[in-house]
């Protein structure tokens, strides 16, 4: 089956739209844009689409209000809320609503792709390996073990959980915010470079002296664990 | 004006309902008194008569007429008889013998009753009588009369005291309702008096506090105080915006200059491409920063708090950081196993200890050690973050929790100033206090959460 690559969305400023747009175009999206609430609304009902994109606050009809009307009416197409209000009861309440995700602006437009990213996939495919590959890397998902070309790494509970996160997304640039959500189960952005440490040990753990590099730092945006070839 | 203001006030109109209320009891009460004593007098008097009229009848119906006669004019000259007045009347009330000339007029001529009467005897004055008459066998009547004006005088003389005393409690209370009153208003203007000049942007400006010790002096001194706070608040504001301008402008300022200088230059792709980086390296600081000032806002605004084990968010941020002490050459220990209940926000608390250990890292000695603690008791969960580094100096103790505060000595190491601002914000939603003491050599931080409501230890048992 051919996953579906098709966006909506809403977002009452043209300018941040356009960029948006623009931006989820070079990753071979296909964008449906609507400026105003009702609009985005119409939309959501004529056509299927991977993600929806839609800011918390509208003209007319807002966000949460268009997200519950499809929700009602059936439609369970991932739904990405985009809002200038960053409160943890904000938050809730735009999950509650049935958004999948939040994302507060300002927001890095490469942080925006990577969630879009993951909730397209969320809807196209279920993984139900119990053993993950990236190279020569293998996690196995029972044992909670570790190899690197067949030589056990010694990684904490916790450095597993990250990297078999990562090796999930492999291939995909993956933002430290998302990281601390989905590993930590953190909804905030520490203002120390923390997660950069925690990374760059777990990387001299899995990546040593000898191999190629696996994991990657996308600077000012997040990591990438990428196997070559 | 201020006499306007007296009247018009509503401690003075409920003044004016308690003294009218009371005065009204008061009039009541002296009224009984004044009836009360009267009567007991009449009484007595009454009680008299009744007993000479009784004896007198005796005599006339032992001795008849002449003996009574003699019975009455042998009382009247003897002084040491009770000096009474005494009247024999036949059937139609005609006087026949006693010290009465006639029948009283302003007495019924009945059979028998009791009754007031006044004469004006010998000296022009006028005097009371109280009478009880009597009918005799063979239809006489006998009437004795027995001088109350010492009582109606006694009467008189406490109806005059007691109207007095009354008028003057009223006058008095009316008096000292206006004073209390009024220094109430005058209490009261002052204040509004103060408050419109703050309001009119003199922030400066206190209320006066008279008498320190009662309420009123108490109400001035908490109104300042919270004047104090706001006026701090507002420093802290406008020290918050300086320091946002100083620390957001210079990044801001290196990023128009480049962009500036790339438009000038021919485009290459190279630079470019390292210019669109750097910059927006830069950006994400100034986002990161702006984002940190308004999560606090944003943690100061939030409350919902649910039951979690603060020691496992220790040991969570404890393994979080084990890595960045480690490129330091520190340890990191962790003491404390035991579930430590409290009431708070997993991310809050997350989010200020593991500023507090970034902290204690940075700022530790190199190859130093970082001590983490969680404990608990009666008094509640204590939470303590210790290095031993270079410390902190007293004076600056207070000033590390303001926001943007940086050491001059740290100017140089990375970090926003933000970090312990954010930690006072976590610890005040919490009620938990922060405290910070030597640790000879290095810092202490402590965070005191308040002990666990009744509620809680039930419902843990």
């Amino acid at each position: 089956m051919q996953s579906l690559r098709r966006i909506l969305l809403v977002e009452d400023d043209p300018e941040l739209s356009a960029e948006i747009a623009e931006f989820l175009a070079t990753e071979s999206y296909q964008i449906d844009q609507a400026l105003t609430g009702d609009e985005g609304l119409r939309l959501g009902r004529a056509n299927p689409y991977a993600v929806m994109l839609i800011d918390r606050m509208l003209p007319g009809l807002d966000g949460l209000s268009v997200i519950q009307q499809l929700r009602n009416e059936g439609n369970e197409a991932p739904a990405l809320i985009i809002s200038a209000l960053g409160e943890v009861d904000e938050r809730v309440r735009g999950l509650r609503a049935g958004g999948d995700d939040y994302l507060t602006k300002p927001f890095a437009l490469s942080e925006l792709s990577a969630r879009v990213e993951a909730l397209a996939r969320r809807s196209s495919t279920i993984l139900k390996e119990t053993i993950l590959r990236a190279g020569d890397l293998e996690l196995d998902l029972v044992s909670r073990a570790a190899t690197r070309a067949g030589k056990a790494i010694k990684l904490l509970p916790r450095e597993f959980k990250l990297l078999e996160y990562l090796v999930r997304n492999q291939g995909k640039v993956v933002p430290r915010s998302m990281l601390l959500q989905n590993v930590w189960d953190l909804h905030f952005d520490p203002t120390t470079n923390i997660i950069d440490v925690y990374v760059g040990r777990l990387r001299r753990k899995v990546d040593g002296e000898d191999a190629y590099p696996l994991i990657h730092t996308v600077r000012g945006i997040g990591f990438c664990l990428r196997a070559p070839g | 004006m201020l006499l306007v203001k007296t009247l018009r006030s509503s401690t003075f109109r409920l003044a004016l309902l308690c003294i009218a209320i009371f005065g009204l009891i008061l009039f009541a009460f002296l009224i009984y008194i004044l009836d009360a004593s009267t009567n007991f007098g009449i009484a007595q008097s009454d009680a008299v008569l009744n007993g000479d009229l009784q004896i007198l009848r005796e005599t006339y119906e032992e001795l008849g007429q002449e003996g009574l006669t003699g019975k009455i004019s042998r009382n009247a000259n003897d002084p040491r008889a009770y000096q009474g007045l005494f009247l024999l009347a036949d059937s139609n009330y005609r006087p026949v013998a006693g010290s009465l000339g006639q029948w009283p007029l302003s007495l019924p001529q009945e059979p028998q009753g009791s009754g007031e009467f006044n004469l004006v005897l010998d000296s022009a004055k006028t005097r009371g009588f109280r009478a009880q008459w009597t009918a005799l066998a063979g239809g006489a009547h006998l009437l004795a009369a027995i001088e109350i004006t010492d009582l109606r005088q006694f009467q008189r003389r406490l109806a005059y005291a007691f109207s007095f005393a009354a008028l003057f409690i009223v006058v008095v209370s009316a008096a000292s309702g206006v004073i209390v009153t009024r220094r109430t208003v005058g209490r009261i203007e002052g204040i509004n008096a103060a408050s419109r000049a703050i309001m009119e942007s003199d922030l400066q400006r206190r209320i006066p506090v008279l008498g320190a010790s009662d309420e009123w002096g108490q109400l001035a001194a908490n109104l300042n105080s919270m004047l104090d706070r706001i006026e701090f608040l507002m420093g802290e504001v406008k020290q918050v915006g300086d320091s946002i301008a100083h620390d957001l402008r210079t990044p801001l300022t290196r990023m128009r200059a480049r962009l500036e200088r790339a438009s000038l230059r021919p485009r290459y792709a190279v630079d470019d491409q390292a210019l669109l980086a750097s910059t927006i390296v830069d950006l994400d600081d100034v986002l990161r920063m702006f984002r940190a000032l308004t999560r606090i806002s944003q943690i100061e605004a939030s409350t919902q708090l649910r039951t979690l084990d603060l020691s496992l968010v220790a040991r969570e941020v404890a393994e979080l950081f084990d890595a960045a002490a480690e490129e330091r050459g520190s340890r990191l220990e962790i003491d404390g196993n035991e579930a430590i209940e409290i009431l708070g926000d997993r991310d809050l608390l997350f989010d200020a200890i593991s500023n507090l250990v970034d902290n204690a890292i940075k700022h530790g000695r190199v190859r130093g050690l970082v001590r983490i603690s969680a404990d608990a008791d009666e008094n509640g969960a204590v939470l303590a973050i210790s290095d031993d580094g270079p410390g902190v100096p007293a004076d600056e103790c207070d000033l590390i929790f303001r926001r943007f505060y940086r050491s001059e000595k740290s100017r140089c190491t990375p970090g926003n100033g933000l970090g312990l601002s954010i930690v006072a914000a976590v610890a005040r939603v919490h009620g938990a206090t922060v405290k910070l003491s030597s640790n000879q050599p290095g810092l202490t931080v402590e965070l005191q959460f308040p002990p666990p409501t009744p509620a809680q230890k039930s419902a843990r048992i």
